[in-house]
Order: C-alpha cells, then structure tokens, then sequence
C-alpha cells in the first residue's frame, strides 16, 4: 500500500484530478470558453445525426399507423420531387419558419433565429437541451426561446455553433408574468414537483387574488428580459403554499418542452434590457 | 496470436466504441424509453464494468473520458460526473487488481455501491446544496428509478466487457 502511494500512477492520477477540477472551474465561470467550444465541436457530428434520426417520432404511434403515414408520405414525396428537384429543402426550412410566422406578425420587432434541438440527455430533470445555433447566429445567453405556442426557456449558456436552453420547467427560471383576464401579477417558475407533468408554478400572488383554472398566463416584460405578452400557459389549478404564506397558480405551457423539436430564439427586441440586464427576471 | 499492445489496441477501442455508441443513445431525443420518469445513465454502466477488469489508469482514463461525455450532454461545462467518475474508477481499478476479485458477485456488490454513491452526490450537489424546492419529490419520482435503471443495467455491459476483456486482455 505505502509503495502504492508513492508510485507514478498516483502522481497521474492526482495531476488528472487537478486538471479536472480546475477546467471545471473554467468551464463554469467562463462562458463561450475554448474548452467547451471543443467538446461540443467533437460531439456536433454525432448529435446532428443521432437528432435527425429522432426528427420526426413526435408521437407515439402504432406500426401500421406510422406504415399508412409513410405510405402517404412516400407518395407525396414522388410527386412533389416530380415538381421540383429541391422542393423538400424549401419545404422544410419554410414549414420551421412557418410555425413563428404568427409570432413575427404579432411582434415585428422581434429578431426571431429558427433552430432545432441538436439533444437532451436523460440526466436533465428539467427537460433543458442544446440547440444547433450559437454565437456564430447571433444568439446570446438570456435570450428567450419560443416554441410553436409559447415561450419554453431560455438560453442559460452559449458557444460558437451550439447553445443550452434551460426550460421553464426549471426551477433556476423567473418569468414576471401576468393573468391576461384579471390583471394578477405574479413569477412564473419552475418546479421539481411538477416538472415532469409538464407544468410550472405562478407564485408570488397576491391574497385577494382573481386567478381562476382556465386563465392564459403571458410574460409581463417587466424587467426587459423577457418580451411583454408572449404566452406561458394555461392555469389548471390553484394552491395554497403553507411554507411561504401565498398562493400559487399551477400553469401548463402549450408546448409539451419534453418533446419539443423545432424552436426559435427571440436575439432581439424593442425595449430590450432598459430595465435590467441579467439571465432571468 | 495477437501481441498483448495489439489486444490491448483492439480492447481499447472497443471500449472506445461502446462509450460512443452510449453517449448516443442518452443524448438522441425520445429514443429510450423512460420507466418511471427517468432513463439508465449508460455512460456510468459502461465506466464501473469498464474499471472492474482494467488497471488504474486505463480504467480511470475511461472514466474520465464517460464523466466528461455524461457532463458535455449535461451542461457546457465539465463537472460532477467527469471528476467523480474518475476517481471511482481509479479506485475500482486499484482495488480490483489488488484488493478484491473481480467476480460478478463482487460487481454487484460493487456497482449498487457506486452507482448509488454517484446519484446520492449528484443529488447533493445539484439540490440538496441549491435548496431545490420539492427535492425529495424529484428523488422519488426520478432519481430512484434512474439509479436502479442504471444499476440493472450495468449487468449486461459486465458480462460484454468480461467477454472483451477475456478475448483481448493480457495473454497468461
């Protein structure tokens, strides 16, 4: 044991230890840093193909019903390759564009970057994923990230071609929010409890409170982080936190974060950070 | 008969491959199914049986090489599992070449060991330590099932890994 100690092999092994734990260090303080832009370049390759292969199973279905589908499909596909060599390029670009054209239209001083989930892992509790755009897209941590139907997360760390989103499902979340139909204020955040129903908490709320089921919840802009006025969900119940003494409103998003494919980041807007700069409200 | 550098060239690799091939199953979208709210962490399965046949530093090296995969499909940085994945593994190759035989009751024995060593630290440092609401309401739903899952499936790489290692380990 004593000759253990004092041989070569411990020597590596405590050198590789410190090495780790100073690139840990690194890596978590410093963002877009060369480590990590590394790892991600080595791994790019592999995460494109492995996402491309799940592109399309968004649901569940039978054999035959996926067969009859792709039937269809194959069909549609000899046709439209009849038309135009291209065509399926176009297509699918426009149809990832298409799912935001109405949020641009609402919002036309949004500057919108369609990307797509490059992977999720499974030792993420709170569904957050990396998406194939970074910096190089003009993309920046704490931009807000939509879905088809709503605001889902934000971007909590970027590199050159990839970026982590963080989902509201995630505790580290704080939206300031607002009840469209009865004007209550509250923060909208994430929770361990919930997480994997797919829902979030609206805290903070006031005692006298009129938040009722059934209740759209959007983004109140109060801080200049997140836009004002973009959908987070739909109130399904209400609740009385002992701990802290308030009431809270339990809020699914339209979007089901755990299977979302296609997303875009919001890299701009009117009113940007007038109030506060920082990763959440 | 192969030369002991090319069996240990070949092994290797295939150690490599299989480390590849996990990181891809973990990371590709709605792939593996999920048993009560969580999936196995292939990369630590592929790690411990790694670690249980090899010496030190090639078991703590694949170590490593898992904990940084298991971080990068995490976060953008290296962390929890890259440090402790490769001190565990250091361990285990120490040990198993000197303390103790590496039988399949001794893995077991070992892995429910480890495996619960790394999620119970895993928890600590990312909620227990933040003061995460509804902590334990996570370790039930998800990190229970996850460290079983992983447990369960350390089993199967065991006896690949044996099988690599008798064809392509170090000739008698």
């Amino acid at each position: 044991m004593k000759e253990f100690f004092q041989s070569p092999k411990i020597k590596i092994f405590l050198s590789v230890l410190l090495v780790l734990i100073m690139l840990s260090v690194f890596t978590r303080n410093v963002q877009n840093n060369v480590v990590s832009t590394s790892l991600n370049a080595l791994t790019y390759g592999l995460s494109k193909v492995t996402a491309a292969a799940s592109q399309d199973e968004k649901s569940d279905k039978s054999f035959d019903e996926l067969k009859a589908e792709n039937e269809l499909l194959s069909q549609a596909n000899r046709e439209l390759r009849a038309r135009l060599v291209d065509y399926y390029d176009v297509k699918e670009e426009n149809t990832r564009l298409w799912k935001f054209y109405d949020l641009k239209k609402e919002h036309e001083d949004f500057s919108l970057i369609p990307a797509r989930v490059l992977r999720r892992d499974s030792n993420d509790e709170f569904y957050s994923f990396t998406i194939d755009k970074g910096t190089s897209s003009a993309i920046s941590a704490g931009d807000p990230v939509m879905g088809e139907n709503g605001l889902i997360g934000w971007i909590a760390e970027a590199d050159v071609y990839t970026a982590k989103v963080s989902t509201v499902l995630s505790p580290q979340t704080g939206i300031g929010a607002v009840d469209n139909a009865t004007g209550d204020t509250g923060v909208l955040t994430g929770s361990a409890k919930y997480a994997d129903r797919n829902r979030v908490i609206f805290s903070k709320l006031n005692s006298e409170h009129k938040v009722k089921e059934g209740d759209i919840i959007t983004s109140s802009g109060s801080a200049g982080i997140y836009p004002k006025g973009l959908v987070l969900g739909e109130v399904k119940e209400i609740g009385y936190d002992t701990y802290d003494t308030s009431y809270y409103a339990v809020v699914e998003p339209y979007d089901d974060i755990k299977k979302v494919v296609d997303v875009a980041v919001i890299c701009g807007y009117e009113g940007q950070g007038e109030i506060l700069t920082g990763a959440s409200e | 008969m192969m030369s002991d550098r090319l069996n240990s060239f070949f092994r290797y690799l295939a150690y490599a491959l299989e480390l590849v091939v996990c990181f891809a199953l973990t990371t590709t979208p709605r792939l593996l199914p999920e048993i009560f709210g969580a999936k196995p962490a292939l990369l630590v399965c592929v790690a411990l049986t790694i670690a249980i046949f090899e010496r030190e530093l090639p078991a703590m090296i694949f170590g490593m090489i898992a904990g940084v995969l298991s971080d990068l499909s995490y976060s953008n940085g290296i962390g929890l599992f890259a440090i402790t994945l490769t001190v565990v593994c250091f361990i285990v190759g120490y040990a198993a070449n000197n303390l103790i035989v590496a039988t399949f009751l001794n893995f077991l024995l070992y892995a429910a060991i480890t495996v619960g060593l790394i999620f119970m630290l895993y928890f600590l440092v990312r909620f227990v330590i933040p003061g995460v609401e509804d902590r334990w309401a996570y370790f039930q739903a998800h990190l229970l099932s996850r460290m079983v899952q992983t447990f369960v499936m350390a089993v199967p790489f065991y006896w690949l890994n044996r099988l690599i290692y008798r064809r392509l380990g170090p000739q008698e």
